[in-house]
């Protein structure tokens, strides 16, 4: 154990993890300016009348628009001070971004992308490694573990997301990429391929393979120029094909971790101690152990919750999220809400698009815990503009690979007396 | 090494599906399918529509300037043939018909109801006709329906109200402005926008296939939740029916409305002309994808059960009094209209994999 934890704060050359925040840094201000030029802030947050919250974070609000704004801007600040401050600037900045990035997502559980969630992950990861040295210096040493915990970090990312691709419907009959694939018919050059019938199993079997195995060929030296030019042609390519947004350049940046950039990297000879270097061995060192103990066991155990529910996962999404299940399912549903008076017993039908954006209202469509969301809104709302104590049933249809769509939910339960917890939902159709 | 063993590892794989797999799935020209929808079905849509505009301003000219019974009734019948053509380019507000800026799409423009009749008499009595306020439910072909049908086909009514200069200039005001948007639209069509829409033959927002399919769930949904479900009282909070909320309520001609309205919708989806000319259609792309043809067959059989009942709602009386005296045959069609949402809505979209919004969506 000892051994262990010598080897993990043994000092390593620094350059990779300067490199690293520059890549991320820069990146973060990209995807933020990206963000507001293309009015985001107002399409996901300002504009519309109701949120999606994340369970447990029901207390998150957004701000008014010009608030927003402000927390769009000093994220890119941090993002900056993330890229190339040093001491307790560095600190700053990291704490910033960690909490600007994180509330603006916690806002609308609708635009949950598990690309946002990495980035969560790993703002969160900055703010605890030792303060970095200057960025892109050569000559500095941090610990090993400063380095391998983002190492660690993206191939959980990687082999879950591989682990996740091996299932029946993705190996066997190529969905949902048979699905997706021909639409790319008109791209140029490449388009057509996409018409040939080969090419969904290709894309499947080689995107399982290439998840599940990609960090370990980064990790080894003698593939790892080989291994980054597959991340950078493969995510190009999934980038080119699926409207993924920034995920591509996040994932093409964020593997440069595992670059050395040394022709012969050494660990340092001489004892911790004479080296330049910002291991300290005190409490809070300790503190920071017994944390990331916690955060890795976590993020291994985490995405495995879904055994604990019955039934199938890509259609009750009972343990869906924060797991790297990603691009695994053509999914889509419509659901139509009935609000009762019950005092009349009059039942009125919903237009969803009064209250909800298009990207919200196909959200929502398919994911129970969001439907129960919507329900509890309609029935609040209703009450307010007059109904005597509403109950709200919804009837949703939802297709899964192309399947003829069938019932998510019973359509004849009044969802305002139900709860989302973690127990399973009964009122799931199976 | 490990690369070649893959590669022949997924070539033997796909060569074994090869042979069972034979649902054609390739070579569906996206392109081809929207030449078909401009120019047999869109263009003429719109044509027809100008056509039936610059009738309809001639009746409107003829009466303002001799206010007879006669020229009543040539305005009203050229009303009605121009809200029926309405019907067919109703599903087509994109591109020069589309919002932009602080214009609405076409459909908000000249096809909102229910009208408020009280904005309408204040315009008049303040001679006031500026269209470019957000008054949209003081405009358009609903407005001068209002203005010319008499609730119970008095028309001698109409004409006494017409003895006002002002109402004259309002209703050629509303005509006007209805053709004005009609021919801004008809000429992007005949110009270069004709072109642009085939050519723009993707799949993500903005492509005309993703374009021409969410404004055709707008139109189909429209049918459902307002010139059904609105006037039936469907809504919830309504405590009643509201008769008066029904689409073409002073003319009557709700029933006739609504079925061209169903028809266009249903030529949409086969790609069909207005003679029956069967095109290339978003039926004909369902057979070419995954799944496509077992959806086929549910939209066909739920759509036909959506067409007898249209056609099991009485003629007479007109809806307004049918919702009030005998709602049953024209509530049946809520129904069965909702239970078609699905195989429209996100069964379609997502078999042939039609973007429907910009944002980002989970990566790999």
């Amino acid at each position: 154990m000892k051994k262990f934890v010598h080897h993990l704060s043994a000092p390593i050359p620094a350059y990779p993890l300067g490199v690293f925040r520059l890549a991320f840094g820069l990146l973060m201000v990209f995807g933020t300016v990206r963000f507001m030029a293309l009015g985001w802030i107002e399409d996901h947050y300002t504009e519309p009348m109701f949120h999606f919250k994340y369970w447990g974070f029901e207390w998150v609000e957004p701000l008014p628009r010009f608030w927003l704004y402000v927390v769009h801007f000093a994220m890119i600040l941090a993002a900056l001070g993330v890229a190339f401050a040093t001491r307790i600037w560095y600190r700053i900045s990291a704490i910033a971004l960690f909490l600007t990035f994180t509330y603006t997502e916690l806002i609308d559980l609708t635009y949950y992308l598990n690309h946002y969630y990495f980035v969560s992950l790993v703002c969160l990861l900055l703010c605890i490694i030792p303060s970095p040295p200057p960025v892109l210096k050569r000559g500095y040493f941090v610990p090993r573990w400063a380095i391998g915990i983002f190492k660690l970090q993206i191939t959980i990312v990687y082999v879950y997301a591989g682990l996740a691709k091996i299932n029946y419907d993705w190996l066997i009959n190529a969905l949902p990429l048979k699905i997706w694939l021909p639409a790319n018919n008109k791209l140029p050059i490449i388009g057509e391929i996409f018409t040939w019938e080969i090419t969904p199993y290709v894309f499947s079997w080689a995107g399982m393979i290439y998840d599940c195995t990609i960090p370990f060929f980064l990790m080894w030296r003698k593939t790892r120029i080989w291994a980054y030019l597959a991340v950078i042609v493969f995510h190009t390519l999934v980038g080119l094909l699926f409207q993924i947004g920034i995920f591509p350049l996040v994932m093409i940046g964020g593997t440069l971790i595992f670059f050395e950039f040394e022709k012969n990297p050494v660990i340092s000879p001489a004892p911790v101690e004479t080296r330049q270097c910002l291991v300290s061995t005190t409490v809070s060192q300790i503190l920071t152990m017994i944390f990331l103990g916690i955060f890795f066991i976590f993020q291994m155990l985490f995405p495995w919750r879904y055994l604990l529910y019955e039934g199938n996962l890509f259609w009750t999404e009972e343990g869906y999220r924060f797991s790297w299940r990603v691009m695994l399912m053509e999914k889509a549903g419509t659901a139509t809400f009935y609000v009762k008076d019950t005092c009349t017993g009059r039942e009125g039908v919903v237009d969803n698009s009064e209250f909800l954006n298009a990207h919200q209202e196909k959200q929502m469509a398919m994911q129970p815990d969001m439907i129960l969301q919507f329900a509890h809104f309609l029935g609040k709302y209703y009450e307010q503009k007059g109904v005597c104590k509403p109950q709200v049933r919804a009837e949703v249809y939802v297709t899964l690979n192309g399947q003829p769509s069938r019932l998510l939910i019973d359509p004849n339960i009044d969802l305002m007396k139900q709860k989302d917890t973690f127990a399973p939902k009964k009122w799931i159709l199976r | 090494m490990k690369k070649s063993l893959c590669i022949a590892l997924l070539a033997t794989l796909a060569f074994a599906c090869k042979k069972k797999n034979s649902e054609p799935s390739d070579r569906f020209d996206r392109a081809k399918m929207l030449e078909n929808f401009a120019q047999n079905l869109i263009k003429p849509a719109f044509q027809e529509l100008q056509n039936q505009v610059n009738t309809l301003k001639t009746a409107t000219d003829n009466f303002v300037q001799n206010t007879t019974l006669q020229n009543l009734q040539n305005l009203q019948v050229a009303w009605e043939n121009a809200y029926t053509a309405w019907q067919y380019a109703n599903a087509y507000n994109f591109g020069p018909a589309g919002e932009q800026g602080l214009r609405k799409g076409l459909i908000e423009e000249i096809g909102t109801f229910p009208v408020s009749t009280s904005k309408i008499e204040s315009f008049i009595s303040n001679n006031n006709a500026n269209f470019n306020d957000f008054n949209r439910d003081a405009r358009g072909f609903l407005a001068v329906e209002y203005l010319i049908f008499d609730l119970n086909g008095n028309n001698t009514n109409i004409l006494s109200n017409f003895s006002s200069a002002n109402r004259k200039n309002f209703l050629a005001d509303v005509v006007n402005n209805i053709k004005m948007r009609v021919d801004e639209v008809v000429s992007a069509w005949n110009g270069s926008y004709y072109n642009e829409f085939i050519s723009n033959a993707g799949t993500d927002v903005g492509s005309s296939t993703s374009q021409l399919y969410n404004e055709f769930i707008k139109s189909f949904e429209s049918i459902k939740n307002y010139k059904v479900g609105l006037p039936l009282g469907k809504r919830p909070g309504q405590t009643q029916a509201e008769p008066t909320r029904v689409e073409a309520y002073y003319s009557g001609k709700t029933l006739k409305v609504i079925g061209e309205h169903l028809k266009a919708i249903e030529n949409i989806w086969y790609g069909k002309d207005k003679n029956g000319n069967d095109g290339i259609g978003f039926k004909e792309y369902l057979e070419s994808v995954e799944g496509g043809t077992t959806l086929i067959t549910s939209t066909e059989t739920q759509w036909a059960i959506v067409m007898d009942t249209y056609k099991n709602i009485p003629q007479n009386p007109r809806i307004s009094e049918q919702i009030t005296s005998n709602p049953t045959p024209f509530d049946k069609l809520h129904t069965e209209l909702q239970k078609h949402t699905r195989f429209f809505k996100s069964d379609m979209s997502s078999l042939l994999g039609i973007a429907i919004t910009y944002s980002s969506g989970d990566g790999d």
